[in-house]
């Protein structure tokens, strides 16, 4: 318990001292709970979310960091790996490998590095992971690229 | 008691001679052999304070010479014979007239000290003290008795009994030297105020060789060579455990990457993982009851991580470093 929260305030930290080291990820702590995290990622470019920005949620266990911190996708999001109704991130160092050496901070790249090479041999989308597997790449992309329109642009773009 | 040793050694005056002739010629082999031998026993007695693990070992060992210093003489002679355990070193070099003296007593010890060949062990000291011959022994019994001093000092601490006795009977070896029985015990009770006062005024120097010594840098070679000084290797090793040591205390983060907690030494020194990831103790106790993955590597901390050593042997083997530099300044 002291410890993660030793630990998650040292990420704080960290967070608002290299706000600006990447600009592709917004991270923010609730104002009320330490254990209470957001994250705002951008899309990354030359994939179907380009242009998108995804909200995420995490809930930071008692047991953290020896325990990964729980991650979804808030914003709607058309990936093979992410649950389209519940936003639960299949990602393997969010699972059997997470290291304590990991950050929060860390943990939105992969995420980032995760939409852009999506897996779709272990799918929580099967309609997506699906569109994948049988090669046709155009129909993911174009399904991909609306859902960021939908959900992750503002309403003016 | 020294009659004995007198009457096996069967030198008379003549012999005196001989070996005074003889004693310019080898001095300064003995000497430097006389040297080695206590230089020797001295740093393997510093060896017994640097390095707790092998205290008990060693210092077994270390009682038991000194048990022999101490009683040999008791049963034997007086405190003259103990300095049998250096001659015994010593006893190659002296051989040339103390050969049939040691063939003759069993313990060829008084035989070679009585012989007064054994002016490397003996014959500085009483150069010294009996006023005989001066010949620049007085330094090398200086440097000896500083270093014997500086070893009584530190084994004063840890055993009191023998402690002061080599010291004090060392000395009596000289009188032995000399070929008379009768001076010889004057001189004994004379030279033991004497030494005494030289053990007093010892200290304050403090140093078992001085910077000028003719003998010190040659002996220094040798050490390394000696076949039983087992401490040499174990000496290096703690010396390059040490600056190893240091080297990743330095490099180590100042706090724990998981808990984020100040790293103390024990922590700092701590490398649980051969990927080099370094935690707190505590939490890479908390990850051995979870998964027992390493962070940095995510493999299993399946070895014994080199913990337990690392941490014990920081102070012995800072020790052992900041001697071998005192050393090395030294010469």
């Amino acid at each position: 318990m002291q410890a993660s929260r030793a630990r998650l305030f040292k990420e704080y930290k960290e967070v608002q001292r290299e706000k600006a080291a990447d600009p592709d990820i917004q991270l923010a702590c609730d104002d009320s709970n330490i254990f209470k995290w957001t994250a705002l990622i951008k899309g990354p470019s030359e994939t179907p979310f380009e242009g998108g920005v995804f909200q995420l949620a995490f809930s930071v266990p008692e047991q953290y960091p020896l325990q990964p911190p729980q991650v979804r996708f808030l914003t709607k999001i058309f990936h093979p790996n992410v649950h389209f109704k519940t936003g639960e991130i299949c990602l393997d160092i969010l699972k059997n490998a997470w290291s304590p050496a990991w950050t929060l901070q860390s943990v939105c790249r992969a995420i980032i590095a995760l939409m852009a090479h999506p897996e779709p041999d272990s799918p929580l989308n099967c309609d997506s992971g699906n569109l994948l597997r049988s090669g046709d790449i155009r129909g993911y992309q174009s399904m991909a690229r609306m859902y960021t329109r939908l959900a992750a642009m503002s309403k003016k773009g | 008691m020294v009659t004995d040793s007198m009457t096996n050694a069967s030198i008379p005056m003549a012999v005196k001679d001989f070996a005074k002739k003889k004693r310019a010629n080898r001095s300064a082999k003995l000497k430097q052999c006389k040297l080695d031998a206590r230089r020797e026993q001295w740093l393997s007695q510093v060896k017994n304070k640097g390095c707790k693990e092998e205290t008990v070992h060693e210092r077994d060992g270390s009682d038991r010479s000194m048990e022999n210093l101490e009683i040999k003489p008791r049963g034997k002679t007086n405190e003259g014979s103990i300095h049998h355990h250096f001659s015994d070193l010593d006893s190659p070099s002296n051989s040339p007239s103390s050969v049939s003296g040691s063939n003759l007593s069993g313990t060829n010890f008084t035989g070679s000290s009585g012989s007064s060949s054994s002016s490397s062990s003996g014959g500085s000291c009483s150069g010294s003290i009996t006023g005989e011959d001066e010949e620049g022994g007085l330094d090398d019994w200086e440097a000896v008795a500083d270093a014997l001093a500086a070893d009584d000092d530190k084994q004063e601490q840890e055993q009191h009994n023998p402690s002061l006795e080599p010291l004090v009977e060392n000395e009596s070896i000289g009188p032995l030297d000399s070929p008379n029985l009768a001076p010889e015990i004057e001189e004994v009770s004379e030279a033991k105020p004497e030494h005494v006062e030289k053990a007093k005024r010892v200290p304050p120097n403090c140093r078992a060789w001085k910077p000028d010594d003719a003998f010190r840098p040659q002996s220094l070679p040798n050490l390394s060579k000696q076949l039983s000084f087992p401490m040499n290797s174990g000496r290096r090793y703690g010396c390059g455990g040490g600056a190893w040591g240091c080297k990743s205390v330095i490099s180590a983060p100042s706090s724990c990457p998981i808990c984020c907690e100040d790293l103390d030494i024990t922590d700092s020194s701590f490398q649980p993982c051969l990927c080099g990831f370094r935690l707190c103790l505590f939490c890479h106790k908390r990850i051995l009851e979870d998964d027992g993955r390493c962070p940095g590597c995510r493999k299993q901390y399946d070895y014994e991580p080199i913990k337990g050593e690392a941490t014990l042997d920081g102070g012995s083997v800072k020790f052992r470093l900041a001697r071998s530099c005192s050393m090395i300044t030294r010469s």
